[in-house]
């Protein structure tokens, strides 16, 4: 009888798995290319991401520059969204504030995204009293309805920009461990974990090089769909007099100033309210995409 | 099913415990010391630390905070710093309004989401429906503090139909539940019709079209009762951003109400009030969404067992 | 022996539209059905059987499907030509159909006897009471103990092989002329799927129904169908008695099937299949649809379709083989199983 012996090298199986997952992403943009909405909202997504990086440079004028005498003036040819009441130029300063309020977003998601899906890890894969602990402090967190965590961790921190930022990632943390934690999961249930595991993998790479890579697309669904309420979130908290303190150009401190001019120059808060409006819109097309594409019965 | 209850009220102790503490914790990150902020700038040293002592903050934390449950449990939630009125008072004067705002807020969720749902799935990819999800889509996209500006604008400001802030009458009370309610709504119009299409395709309702039942008796009867269930969850879930919202929306149109209350506590530094309405508005999401998970299994006992 | 037509089917075409093309599902099926008479259709997947079955009574999903042709002939009114209110009226009352998963085509909302009570109340305009009365008296008849219980019961409560029990009383409640069953044996277990054909055959002589049995199971089909239509690739191949078709299959396809059958006192080192695979509906070929997999075809088969000749009193063939034009081999005329 011929004794085989192979060798099962540890990268053929990372190797495989990884060219499976390339295969899927190829066909999974295919799919995303075919949804309209996606592609809407992609675009909308890919343009604010442009008006983030250079919008400052198109500014026509500083957005701090109080000109008194020009207050209050409609939309026209030399101040296309007009001006607010001490003059400023609101184009400019949706420009600049572009940077702060989807800066805003970006950091807290990235903060508290990243938190979150650390703990999900853990907590799913070690489970028994890791996970009853971590799961009975997200309960805790998720037991604050809407931004009230938010609220209450602003209102120590005291208001500004940062708090708002730090507030914010905080009461993303609980969506994004929830999610990880049901995916790690599902995932350490399949058996290519237990082949990686008799090779000898330890801990720490089974959970990195193996479990994250596989349930990055909920992530990032869920990624999408946070930054969009964060955003939200943070332009409500700094219309609320919490974040951005005047005199910043963020979106949600203009529409708050705005809205005592209502009567007499009602574009100063119709511009940074439509901004907003259309980024969180482009998100959830977006969102909606990706779910569509994701969701293994394809629906024709 | 006593006993399911019976398990999730249990549950629910640590968890409100736990919000208590995380109260509590917040409220002792604030930077400084409430004595100082108390007693005011200038006062002297033996004011402050009399103060202190009055306060109870030279006593380690897990006293302090044992002290602070207990008080709770006898409603007091301290004074307010404004005005040195008991906190609880406070609460209580305002709580009753944001509830009325937020049950009319519900009302237009439940039954706007559910018409405009229906609606859009009977007649799937029409112009009716596209119509529905893309004011739905809209719904969920505009932030809820500038659609009631919007709102306001074109009410009240141009129209001069509805009031601009306030809350007195019951027109009062329309624009803020409509702005409330329309991101809810939005959401619960989308759920309910891509459950229903889902319902729609499956085998039982192929029976009974087979059966000759008439159409509206599939939809009302068959197809409604089963999509329903999922939809049951997110208006559960509804309640949570809804209980948020109240924060921004009671700003926007000057309403009396408990969010508004925290909002102003936050800008005067009112620590105990804040402190206060926080708890107050968490510990009631806790037993809403008791109460709708209860609801949900009560439905969903057949889903369980298959 | 006189027999009445119930069900005349001619020309049916079921056409499906979609982005990938127009598939074909049923291409000119035509079939009698004799009041009393159990038809057996059978086929593989995809064969159109099941598309035939939901054709006969409109059930075909709209949007891609359409029943482009044809005529359903119910005692000489054409389905086809009806109006919703009076095909509604038909539905479940004259004509009824089983499905081949009880499990979820029945509603798991509400009691199994409010399932078939509706049926009664509207088909047979009894009161609530009544008809709840004439419900427990079905489940009772297809042999549910303890039926007055049962019929409170939502179906997670029970078992797969008394879902389909109920699935059949709610069919036969009105006594409907015909009973279509669809598969409905196929997702059973083998001991279940015995005692409901037993149901269904005791339960057809009682109530004089005629049954039209889809099925791909030949075994099924020998031991109820008094006559069986194959089907293959959207159309009708062979039609004939039960009895004459498995003693001498006209069709090379109905040959390959019985053939493929697994015999039980011959010895067999391999089981015979038939090879190849069923031409995609989207992509039929001119000629004759199962000349690809034929033994026997020529040239005639490749470039034209044959028609579904008589060939003697009550069986019928899709096969050049048995036309004048034949020139090709005659063994298979000669063959028997």
């Amino acid at each position: 009888m011929n004794k085989v012996t192979t060798t099962i090298d540890h990268s053929v199986l990372v190797n495989a798995r990884k060219a499976s997952r390339k295969k899927n992403l190829v066909s999974f943009l295919n799919k995303i290319k075919k949804n309209k909405a996606a592609v809407v909202g992609g675009i909308i997504i890919l343009l604010y991401i442009l008006m983030f990086l250079i919008g400052p440079i198109l500014a026509p004028y500083d957005p701090y520059d109080v000109q008194l005498d020009q207050k209050l003036q409609g939309p026209s040819v030399e101040h296309l969204m007009g001006t607010d009441d001490k003059g400023r130029d609101i184009l400019s300063r949706i420009l600049y504030g572009s940077r702060l309020s989807i800066g805003v977003g970006i950091s807290a998601v990235l903060f508290g995204g990243t938190i979150g899906t650390f703990l999900g890890l853990i907590a799913g894969y070690y489970g028994r009293w890791v996970d009853s602990i971590i799961s009975r402090i997200l309960d805790i967190m998720l037991a604050f309805p809407g931004i009230l965590l938010a609220l209450a961790i602003v209102s120590a921190l005291g208001p500004s920009l940062i708090n708002v930022t730090i507030a914010v990632g905080f009461f993303s943390i609980p969506m994004f461990a929830r999610i990880v934690r049901g995916s790690t999961m599902e995932v350490k249930k399949l058996e290519y974990i237990d082949a990686v595991k008799t090779l000898g993998a330890n801990d720490m790479t089974i959970l990195f090089k193996h479990i994250f890579p596989n349930i990055l697309s909920p992530i990032i669904v869920q990624a999408s769909m946070r930054l969009a309420t964060a955003i939200l979130s943070a332009a409500g908290l700094s219309f609320l007099g919490l974040g951005a303190q005047p005199p910043s150009p963020e979106w949600g401190a203009m529409l708050s100033n705005g809205r005592d001019f209502l009567f007499t120059a009602p574009y100063m808060a119709l511009f940074p309210g439509i901004m907003i409006s259309i980024l969180v819109l482009g998100f959830n097309l977006f969102g909606d995409g990706l779910r569509d594409a994701l969701d293994p019965r394809m629906k024709n | 099913m006593t006993l399911f209850i019976l398990k999730r009220l249990a549950q629910i102790i640590p968890v409100t415990l736990g919000v208590t503490l995380v109260v509590f914790l917040i409220m002792q990150m604030i930077p400084g010391d409430p004595a100082i902020i108390l007693a005011g700038e200038g006062a002297s040293q033996e004011t402050v630390a009399e103060l202190r002592e009055n306060l109870g903050l030279n006593k380690p934390l897990a006293v302090q905070y044992t002290d602070y449950i207990k008080n709770l449990l006898q409603g007091d939630m301290g004074n307010s710093l404004k005005n040195n009125q008991p906190v609880f008072e406070e609460i209580t004067s305002r709580l009753p309004i944001t509830i009325e705002l937020a049950f009319y807020s519900i009302l237009i969720t439940i039954v706007l989401g559910l018409i405009a749902g229906i609606i859009s799935a009977i007649r799937p990819y029409s112009l009716m429906d596209v119509g529905l999800m893309v004011v739905a889509l809209l719904g969920i996209s505009l932030p809820s503090f500038w659609l009631g500006i919007l709102l306001m604008y074109v009410f009240s400001v141009q129209l001069h139909w509805l009031p601009v802030a306030g809350w007195d009458s019951a027109k009062h009370i329309i624009l803020p539940a409509v702005t409330l309610g329309a991101g809810g709504a939005a959401i619960v119009a989308r759920m309910t019709r891509s459950s229903m299409l889902e319902v729609v395709n499956q085998d039982y309702i192929r029976t009974a079209k087979a059966k000759g039942l008439k159409g509206y008796i599939i939809i009302l009867k068959h197809a409604l009762r089963n999509a329903l269930i999922p939809v049951i969850t997110v208006v559960g879930l509804q309640f949570g951003s809804l209980l948020g919202g109240t924060v921004l929306v009671e700003s926007v149109f000057a309403v009396n109400g408990l969010g508004r209350m925290i909002v102003d506590a936050i800008r005067t530094r009112d620590i105990p009030v804040v402190q206060g309405g926080v708890l107050v508005a968490s510990l009631i999401f806790v037993f809403i969404n008791l109460f709708v998970d209860i609801l949900y299994r009560f439905f969903n006992k057949r889903m369980d067992l298959n | 022996m006189k027999q009445e037509t119930v069900l005349e089917v001619k020309n049916l075409q079921t056409y499906f539209y979609s982005s990938e093309g127009v598939a074909k599902a049923v291409d000119g099926v035509s079939f009698t059905l004799q009041k009393g008479e159990t038809l057996g259709i059978v086929g593989e997947s995809g064969c159109g059987k099941s598309m035939t079955s939901l054709s006969l009574l409109r059930l075909v999903p709209s949007p891609p499907g359409k029943i482009i042709n044809g005529e359903i002939l119910l005692n000489n009114t054409d389905i086809l030509k009806l109006s919703d209110e009076e095909l509604r009226k038909i539905r479940g009352n004259k004509i009824s159909m089983i499905f081949q998963e009880p499990m979820t085509s029945l509603n798991p909302v509400l009691s199994v006897g409010e399932q078939i009570a509706e049926s009664i109340r509207l088909h047979q305009g009894l009161s609530r009471k009544e008809a709840w009365q004439k419900a427990v008296d079905m489940i009772r008849l297809v042999g549910i103990p303890a039926p007055e219980k049962r019929a409170k019961q939502e179906p997670y409560q029970l078992s797969g092989g008394m879902r389909q029990r109920i699935m059949i009383a709610m069919a036969l409640a009105c006594t409907p002329d015909v009973l279509i069953a669809d598969e409905p044996t196929t997702a059973l277990d083998v001991t279940i799927q015995a005692q409901i054909i037993d149901i269904i055959q005791n339960l057809q002589k009682q109530l004089g129904m005629s049954i039209i049995f889809i099925t791909h199971d030949l075994g099924v089909v020998a031991e109820i169908c008094d006559k069986i239509a194959v089907m293959y690739a959207g159309q009708v191949v062979e039609e004939g008695t039960t009895e004459s078709l498995f003693e001498k299959p006209l069709h090379p396809y109905t040959n390959g099937l019985i053939q493929s059958l697994p015999k039980l006192y011959e010895d067999q080192e391999e089981l015979s299949t038939i090879h190849g695979t069923v031409p995609s509906p989207y992509n039929y070929p001119i000629g004759c649809r199962y000349a690809e997999r034929c033994p026997f075809a020529t040239d005639l088969c490749r470039e034209q379709q044959p028609e579904l000749l008589t060939v003697e009193q009550g069986k019928k063939v899709r096969c050049w083989m048995y036309s004048n034009e034949w020139q090709g081999e005659t063994l298979m005329k000669e063959l028997t199983v």
